[in-house]
């Protein structure tokens, strides 16, 4: 009897080292070869993120990601132009932090996060395959000499370029073709209408359409001369993006106890108003208790002589992020000082940048169609998430500051969840044109934006 | 010896792992754990205070004890959607353990007590894990005590009921999304009531019927203990201490079994659980301190489940029996709630069991259930959680009985 148990108990054994095992993803390159991947773009691109191009920040790019995923389809190692320094190549990071403002009142929000930036002699002198420059239009992957530092003070330069250019006069798009590229992403198109965008339309102008969709053009010709296959991304709806959505138009917020300043201010603005009606102009300037539309100044007021070009904004406007808060706290910024055109997206203004948007997008989507590229719709995904929010892994997003989870602390750069969920919508992109298996990753595995 | 073994028993970690079914855990005789985990239509003794409190008095022998244990050792794997990330738990091995003792009164009446673990759930994913947002950890217990009255009419019929003393704690951990290893730890206990019913027919020699039905148990925690660990700058907002309300169904069964006696030496029975799910709609927790951003509403829209089985039994001789059983456990889960905290599939279990008997006062009981969970592609659409889940679990459990 004692065998039976023996028996028994080697059965029992035998059985139990069996592990379940999930095995329902095979990856695959299907029809497209991702050998050598080669991104190209922007900051987006290259990793940018809190105001800055810093080594994690950087490390969480979706091009690092995409790139990292695409060793497991047969792509080699995924280069990038190592920043060495937490606090970026230029000035400018932020991080969360407590600040006191001119009122005295302390709160959280992005301060300055300065330390020991990369050092400039630093250059890299290896071959990369991320090609993503802070900064960089349309036009500017195709100009020679875009990394040479001797052009830098006449502006045809581009520090973050010259850091990793192979050679003083070479493009990037010809640095790029240099690897002898099998896949390429091309993100760009962003700062042809942001430029414009964050300075309040004052301080870029936007790409005309012909000259986007030649640049264009050349750009995806040059990277498809060599077989290579790829995917092309398009312009989001910038006016989304945190940056331009978090400071409302109505921030003059006039407390119960302080009719006093109501009364002031509209004794202030009533020869204004009476000149207004006076030139047949529908502007009128008027405060209540609660909230107000800031007072803005407006270059484009037709009719109207210079010194009375500011009027109040309208809910269709955005202010932008970098509104300085103490000036409308302390300085009567909005409500005895109009806010200069800076710091304001009118109503024009966004209108030019839609139409521009939606002209470019054409020009991208139909360089997609034509070449057989994949094609990520960013634009409808950013519209979307906007309008309603997107979970994924439990993590909620959306296009609010800081607590949207989807933008980093300069409100325009994406966190590196954001960037996790971009590499995903990419993978998607590629794996439906190509029947390629990338396998997607863990949004959750990236780490949130940090608080202290 | 008894009394130390008891002792033994109660001190051992009692935290059950999930395996099908929710978190049901039906491991309340070795010598029904054999036989398909069917036993409402069975009479083997003191057991029958949670199979069939009908059965009880129809008992053989005047006084009759048992006791055991089984050690759930469970895995789950799971993959993420479109991805080849597999993710698995390290679930510590779980020992869901019954104490039953029975005497008759007269020839009518028998009584008994029984302390027995029906419910429980474990689940250790890492602390990384891809879902850990959803869960890292939870421990759900809980330990019946039921004291037991049966009668019958006549040597055919019984009926008998007992009131049922349930005692419970739970310990969930979750990741938050915020820096620094952000989490949330949930704690509790409490104590509730229920009652067992149940009535057994033994229409002939051969042939017995049994029904038995268990009443759903609310089981309510108020005042739990929640911890927060979040970066400084965010503890005015979500305090670290706070107190949490919540509240877990541990749903009604109905059973309804038949056996019949074959041959002399062979015992067939068949047996459908309905257990009522339905009462699981969702898992909410409701906190003392900043509620409006903390309460939470989780859908679990769980359904009502049959579970057929089958077991035999074969009387060697006088000193050992072989068992051998199975059945077929559907989910109650939902298609659009499927979460990770219980990773319950559709599963297909075989049973083995074996009793001997040195003496013919004492017999031990062994068993060893297989429990395959049905590969499945699941999602919990709240979180936008998706992936392909896989369960095996072994369940080896020995037992003894006494009778007098």
């Amino acid at each position: 009897m004692k065998i039976r148990y023996l028996f028994y108990l080697a059965l029992l054994a035998f059985i139990v080292s069996c592990k379940p095992e999930v095995n329902e993803f095979t990856p695959s390159n299907g029809s497209a070869d991702f050998k050598t991947y080669v991104a190209l773009g922007n900051s987006l691109t290259a990793g940018y993120a809190d105001g800055a191009l810093y080594t994690s920040g950087q490390s969480y790019s979706w091009a690092n990601i995409l790139g990292q995923q695409l060793t497991t389809v047969g792509g080699q190692p995924f280069v990038q132009p190592v920043v060495t320094s937490e606090f970026g190549v230029l000035p400018g990071k932020r991080k969360l932090g407590f600040s006191v403002d001119c009122l005295g009142v302390t709160s959280l929000g992005p301060v300055l996060d300065n330390g020991e930036l990369d050092p400039w002699s630093n250059h890299i002198d290896y071959a990369v395959n991320n090609m993503g420059v802070p900064g960089a239009k349309v036009a500017h992957l195709l100009a020679p000499g875009y990394g040479n530092a001797a052009n830098l003070q006449a502006g045809l330069a581009n520090p973050y370029f010259v850091k990793f250019a192979a050679s003083p006069d070479i493009s990037v798009v010809a640095q790029a073709m240099s690897m002898s590229p099998t896949f390429f992403s091309l993100w760009i198109g962003n700062n042809d209408v942001l430029g414009y965008a964050t300075s309040g339309g004052a301080g870029d102008v936007i790409t005309p359409t012909e000259q986007f969709g030649q640049y264009y053009n050349m750009l995806a010709q040059t990277l498809v001369t060599g077989g290579a296959k790829g995917v092309l991304a398009n312009i989001p709806s910038i006016t989304n993006a945190a940056f331009f959505t978090t400071i409302p138009y109505n921030v003059i917020a006039i407390p119960d106890s302080m009719q006093y300043a109501v009364d002031f201010l509209n004794a202030s603005y009533a020869p204004y108003n009476a000149a207004m009606e006076q030139m047949g102009k529908l502007y009128r300037i008027h405060f209540e208790l609660g909230p107000n539309p800031m007072v803005i100044m407006d270059p484009g007021m037709e009719g109207v002589p210079a010194q009375l070009q500011f009027r109040q904004m309208t809910s269709n406007e955005l202010a932008l992020l970098t509104l300085p808060q103490d000036s409308i706290k302390c300085a009567t910024w909005g409500s005895g000082v109009p806010v200069p055109n800076q710091y304001i997206l009118t109503e024009a203004e966004i209108d030019n940048i839609t139409a521009a948007t939606i002209a470019f997008n054409n020009i991208i989507k139909q360089t997609a169609d034509v070449n057989g590229l994949a094609f990520v719709d960013f634009n409808a995904i950013m519209v979307d998430i906007s309008a309603n929010g997107l979970i994924f892994d439990g993590i909620t997003f959306s296009t609010k500051f800081v607590t949207g989870n989807l933008f980093s602390l300069d409100g325009i750069h994406l966190t590196p969840q954001g960037n996790a969920l971009v590499a995903n919508y990419f993978i998607d992109a590629i794996n439906a044109q190509y029947t390629a298996q990338i396998p997607k990753v863990s949004v959750a595995n990236y780490p949130p934006i940090v608080f202290p | 010896m008894r009394k130390i073994t008891l002792f033994l028993l109660s001190s051992l970690l009692f935290s059950m792992t999930m395996y099908a079914g929710g978190y049901q855990v039906r491991l309340q005789g070795n010598k029904q754990n054999g036989m398909g985990l069917v036993g409402t239509s069975l009479n083997m003794g003191s057991s029958s205070i949670f199979y069939n409190p009908g059965a009880l008095s129809l008992m053989k022998d005047k006084l009759h004890f048992e006791l055991g244990a089984s050690g759930i050792m469970s895995n789950v794997d799971f993959q993420r959607a479109g991805s080849n990330e597999n993710y698995q738990t390290d679930n510590p091995m779980s020992t869901p353990f019954y104490v039953y003792g029975a005497g008759k009164i007269n020839d009518m009446i028998a009584v008994g007590v029984g302390v027995y673990t029906p419910y429980g759930s474990t689940s250790k994913w890492d602390d990384d894990w891809t879902g850990k947002l959803l869960i890292q950890n939870i421990a759900l217990k809980a330990i019946f005590v039921q004291p037991t009255i049966s009668f019958n009419f006549n040597e055919k019929f019984g009926i008998g009921a007992g009131f049922i003393l349930a005692m419970g704690d739970v310990e969930i951990n979750k990741a938050l999304n915020y820096s620094g290893d952000a989490e949330a730890n949930l704690k509790g206990s409490t104590t509730s009531y229920g009652f067992n019913i149940g009535a057994f027919y033994k229409a002939s020699e051969k042939l017995a019927f049994g029904v038995d039905y268990r009443s759903e148990i609310m089981m309510k925690m108020e005042g739990g203990d929640a911890t927060f660990t979040v970066p400084s700058a965010l503890q005015t907002t979500i305090p670290k201490a706070n107190k949490f309300d919540a509240e877990l169904p541990l749903p009604a069964n109905l059973d309804f079994s038949v056996s019949y006696q074959a041959t002399e030496q062979l015992l067939l029975a068949f047996e459908l659980d309905w257990v009522m799910w339905g009462t699981y709609k969702s898992l909410d927790f409701t906190f003392e301190e900043q509620g409006a951003l903390l309460n939470s509403t989780n859908p679990r829209e769980y359904k009502d489940t049959f579970i057929p089985r089958i077991g035999a039994q074969y009387s060697l001789n006088d000193q050992f029996q072989l068992r051998a059983g199975m059945y077929y456990d559907q989910s109650p889960t939902n298609e659009k709630y499927f979460t990770p905290e219980t990773v319950s599939l559709n599963t297909f279990a075989y049973t083995l069991g074996l009793s001997y008997s040195p003496i013919e006062k004492l017999s031990i009981d062994v068993s060893f259930l297989q429990l395959f969970g049905q590969t499945a592609e699941k999602e919990y659409t709240p979180s936008n959680f998706k992936g392909t889940y896989q369960t095996i679990v072994y369940i080896p459990g020995i037992g003894v009985s006494f009778k007098f």
